[in-house]
């Protein structure tokens, strides 16, 4: 048979092989391991993406919306990103650390005078690390403006506020890795915390740090989380969050209606209602679409749809997430060139400098410590926005998504967000030793 | 409750990885619990009582406590903040025991003065044996509440954290 090194699906369309190249190509074992055609038709586009494991991550074709900047600004895709780098740098940095008391701020300085590229790498580690948390932070953010959490994506918000969780304990956990004095007592302050909670309180503490004080075991704890349960946990999460956005469809806002079009790429079996997009673009393939390649032809029953408004996401969407991509490798580099990572003494359990500042995603949570009871501000408040975050989509049952027909969802989210970066701001910048009010301009407390 | 064979086996199943759960989360629960305690509980001896003049804090790191003499009651505080676990610096200048973290103030005797403290510093009871004072760093006495007064004194000089 002449045809027994291609895809039985495919006609022969593609130019026959010329050159070496293309032989190899065409051999048995490239084909064993590629199966898809490198057809550069919109059929053998869809085939490529069926047939690749990393494309599969994505749909075979998005929304048009998706490709602008303004629809997501990639905050979910940047997170991601930030969370690989996070992965190659953190291996690299397992590979010259020892979660002992005994050795770990030796293998820091270790790290910074002898490691080739050391420095550097934990600085990427670092900065990645605040730019994550950020990210995340920002992503939720514009989530909720947009009010992408609304029916049918309700539970795909909850899984954003754990993977929230888990970025808060990647930090938490790793802060205290490196055995300085910053580290030592801001988890100091952190693990105390965890005494206020009622009636089992003390025990979780002791679970939590293997002790009545900071020590070797909770060294070894935190790294063991940090390393090895969280990283799965984030992965696991990360694929079930990517997985229910192709499934509860996009959150594609069409220009007319207040709610979402639900179909636009998923459903096949709920035939969208003619979409009345004001200059959409024209119809690529004539006014039907079929579910392409995975059932027998005769069995596919054809969609109505009026406007096609979709766009293959290889190259489209794959191209802008490359430079994505290069765009936060290329900023984290360049944080890691001009700014060191801190690294203060050797953790002394009976010094505590001046002044103790939690980083700077934990430092309202400390604003609020000094000023109620540890109860209030480190469970209470802490703990009911959490409740009330994960519960969100399922309070909030307005189906509305502009601003103005969801005044009262958009003001107390509002306000809460101002509040929380208001008193992030003042614990960052206006607080000085013994957590008294320094302005910034007069002396800048800042620990990163 | 009438159940066919079916149903029955099916509980059991059920049954059956509830236990499993549950033993999972207590084996976890009983590797994670640690089993000594780490604040030493043992005596320490840290002199003759007339080594502590009036009015006066002295530190012991091995016991993370200080033993001080206020209006000529000798007390062992522990050094740990009873708000968050800071270590509590004794500030010559003021006389008191000022936290960096939170900025909590509490008298040479230990007693709330202001901060966010729940309650004075915790103590660790003391007796003198022979001619020498022993602290029993085994049994953490939670601290006076906060409105006790029996050791307070206005500043002695600035403070060290304000």
């Amino acid at each position: 048979m002449t045809n027994d090194t291609r895809d039985a699906l495919e006609p022969e369309v593609a130019t026959p092989a010329t050159g070496f190249v293309s032989r190899v190509q065409r051999s048995d074992a490239w084909r064993s391991m590629f199966r898809h055609p490198q057809l550069d038709t919109p059929r053998g586009r869809a085939l490529q993406s069926f047939s690749n494991f990393f494309l599969h991550l994505y749909p075979v074709k998005v929304p048009a919306r998706v490709l602008r900047m303004r629809y997501s600004f990639r905050l979910g895709f940047i997170a991601a990103v930030l969370f690989a780098i996070l992965t190659l740098t953190g291996v690299y940095l397992m590979f010259v650390y020892t979660p002992s008391p005994s050795a770990a701020y030796g293998d820091m300085q270790h790290l910074k005078t002898s490691v080739g590229f050391g420095q550097l790498i934990r600085n990427v580690h670092r900065w990645s690390a605040h730019l994550m948390v950020l990210t995340v932070a920002l992503h939720m953010v514009r989530v909720f403006y947009a009010g992408a959490y609304k029916k049918p994506r309700e539970f795909n918000w909850v899984i954003g506020v754990v993977l929230l969780l888990i970025t808060l304990g990647f930090s938490f956990t790793g802060y205290l890795l490196p055995w300085d004095q910053l580290s030592y007592w801001a988890v100091t302050v952190g693990t105390n915390l965890v005494h206020y909670v009622p009636v089992v309180g003390g025990e979780l503490q002791n679970l939590l740090i293997g002790g009545d004080q900071i020590g070797p075991s909770t060294l070894l704890r935190f790294y063991a989380l940090h390393v090895a349960v969280l990283p799965s946990a984030l992965a696991m999460l990360i694929a079930i969050h990517i997985w229910r956005v192709r499934k509860d469809g996009f959150a594609v806002k069409r220009s007319s209606v207040g709610a979402f079009e639900e179909a636009a790429t998923v459903a096949p079996n709920a035939p969208v209602a003619a979409s009345a997009l004001p200059g959409a673009p024209p119809a690529l393939y004539g006014d039907r679409t079929r579910l392409l390649g995975v059932v027998d032809r005769e069995s596919v029953t054809a969609e109505e749809r009026a406007v096609d408004d979709t766009v293959f996401t290889w190259p489209h969407l794959v191209a802008r997430h490359v430079v994505v991509l290069l765009g936060v490798a290329a900023v984290v580099l360049a944080l890691g060139v001009a700014f060191v990572a801190p690294l203060r003494g050797l953790a002394n359990p009976n010094v505590t400098p001046e002044p103790s500042k939690a980083p700077w995603y934990f430092s309202a949570l400390q604003e609020l410590l000094s000023h109620f009871d540890p109860l209030v501000a480190g469970i209470l408040v802490p703990s009911g926005i959490v409740l009330l975050l994960l519960l969100l989509p399922y309070i909030d049952r307005n189906p509305a998504t502009e601003a103005r027909n969801r005044k009262v969802a958009v003001i107390v989210f509002s306000v809460l967000l101002a509040a929380a970066v208001i008193l992030t701001v003042i614990g960052t910048l206006f607080r000085g030793p013994g957590w008294t009010f320094v302005a910034p301009w007069t002396h800048l407390y800042l620990e990163l | 409750m009438e159940q066919n064979r079916r149903q029955f086996l099916l509980s059991g199943w059920k049954v059956g990885g509830a236990v499993l759960i549950g033993a999972a989360f207590y084996t976890a629960y009983e590797a994670l619990r640690p089993l000594v305690g780490g604040a030493g509980g043992t005596k320490l001896k840290v002199g003759p009582p007339d080594n502590f003049a009036k009015n006066t804090s002295t530190y012991y790191p091995e016991g993370r406590l200080y033993v001080v003499n206020a209006k000529g009651d000798l007390l062992a505080l522990s050094q740990k903040c009873p708000h968050l676990g800071c270590q509590v610096p004794f500030c010559e200048s003021s006389g008191r025991f000022e936290c960096p973290c939170h900025g909590s103030i509490f008298d040479l005797g230990g007693e709330y003065i202001t901060g966010p403290s729940p309650r004075g510093m915790d103590r660790y009871p003391l007796e003198v044996k022979g001619d020498t004072v022993v602290v029993d760093t085994g049994t953490l006495e939670a601290g006076p509440d906060r409105g006790a007064k029996k050791y307070f004194e206005p500043p002695q000089g600035p403070s060290c954290i304000k």
